[in-house]
């Protein structure tokens, strides 16, 4: 897999309020969005948490879109003191069911095991030949703070802070990262100048 | 057991109230019905519901204290409770933060705020059926994505943090 250093320029609109606020044109949801077939039955399904902006995007072209907000459930779990693999229990959806999978950076907010569970049901709910597009911060950005990855103008990504949601963040190295998406096949990743690093896989 | 309210000018301080009916019902916070409902009218549940709910022209609004498991047919819907069901709207769907959702949404559009809890399927009947990389107001001639971005392929191992 080549990973893809991806420019970083500022756009005239961006707002920098602090270290969370990042913009960038994210390459990994152009090539997933592009190797989608929005006709007649494609399906996504977005674990990131509620973000109108995503939901009005995808809903435009995709026939059904399914959201099924990981982040808000895992933080619940946390604040209960449950068990974490009681949230999976929420993705009970029929194996090959979508084209395309939206993790954003829930595997960055999970630990080894859990990531290894999560990674299992995706590869049964992905249809054979579909993508998963993950985020994975860089070392700088240590928040606890889950963000929401907004999607804009020309995929334009504006990184907006979710302070309701905090979780714990596990910095991890490529291969680290890419060992633990097994059985997924790599596909592309791209970093940016502000750390943040976007992956591809599929199922082959 | 139900208000029946005049509605004002001022009931409608959302942009998820585009009906102008005259009257609307509320189910109070201390009212359970088990069954379905049907009429014309808006309708403002507080309490709890299982049902099926037809209000086919009018507004159905699930309270902050609401709690429904429902088949919905209504012009526009807003939920702040918690719902679990299918809506079927001709218009909007307005989602607010205090919401906890399950079901699936079929409307010509939708509205979620930050902080909303969704397990939910989408259908939009107004779909362009076309993928496009804009959304919002019409992109101002910006360079295309792939001419710009990425640069140079680099080695994992040069990257690799």
């Amino acid at each position: 897999m080549n990973i893809y250093a991806a420019s970083e320029h500022q756009h005239p609109n961006d707002v920098k309020s602090g270290p969370e606020a990042t913009e960038y044109t994210s390459n990994a949801l152009k090539l997933f969005i592009e190797s989608i077939d929005p006709q007649p039955k494609g399906q996504i399904l977005d674990l990131g948490p509620a973000c109108h902006e995503n939901i009005m995007y995808l809903a435009q072209w995709i026939p059904k879109l399914y959201i099924c907000d990981m982040f808000s459930r895992l933080v619940q779990c946390l604040h209960n003191k449950h068990p974490v693999h009681q949230i999976w229990r929420q993705l009970d959806y029929p194996p090959n069911s979508f084209d395309g999978i939206l993790l954003w950076e829930l595997a960055d907010r999970l630990d080894g095991q859990e990531v290894g569970t999560l990674v299992k049901l995706c590869y049964t709910m992905l249809k054979p030949g579909g993508l998963i597009t993950m985020i994975v911060s860089g070392e700088q950005r240590e928040s606890s703070v889950v963000n929401s990855f907004v999607i804009g103008q020309n995929l334009r990504v504006h990184v907006r802070p979710q302070s309701h949601l905090q979780l714990p963040l596990c910095g991890r190295q490529n291969r680290d990262v890419l060992d633990m998406m097994s059985p997924l096949t790599p596909v592309r990743s791209f970093v940016y100048r502000h750390g943040l690093r976007e992956f591809l896989f599929k199922r082959d | 057991m139900f208000k029946k309210e005049k509605r004002t000018d001022n009931d409608f301080n959302s942009p998820a109230d585009p009906v102008m009916t005259s009257d609307k019902t509320i189910i109070g916070e201390q009212i359970t019905i088990e069954g379905a409902i049907r009429g014309k009218g808006d309708l403002v549940i507080e309490g709890s519901v299982k049902g099926r709910i037809e209000v086919e022209t009018h507004h159905l609004t699930v309270g902050p204290k609401g709690k429904v498991e429902s088949e919905i047919h209504a012009s526009d819907v807003t939920i702040s409770g918690k719902l679990i069901g299918n809506i079927n709207a001709k218009g909007k769907v307005v989602i607010t933060k205090e919401a906890d959702f399950n079901g699936e949404i079929k409307a010509r559009s939708i509205s979620v705020e930050d902080g909303a809890l969704l397990k939910a399927v989408i259908e939009l009947s107004n779909r362009s059926d076309k993928k496009g990389f804009t959304v919002g107001k019409p992109e101002e001639k910006a360079p295309p994505v792939t001419k710009k971005e990425p640069l140079a392929p680099t080695s994992e191992a040069s990257k690799g943090k």
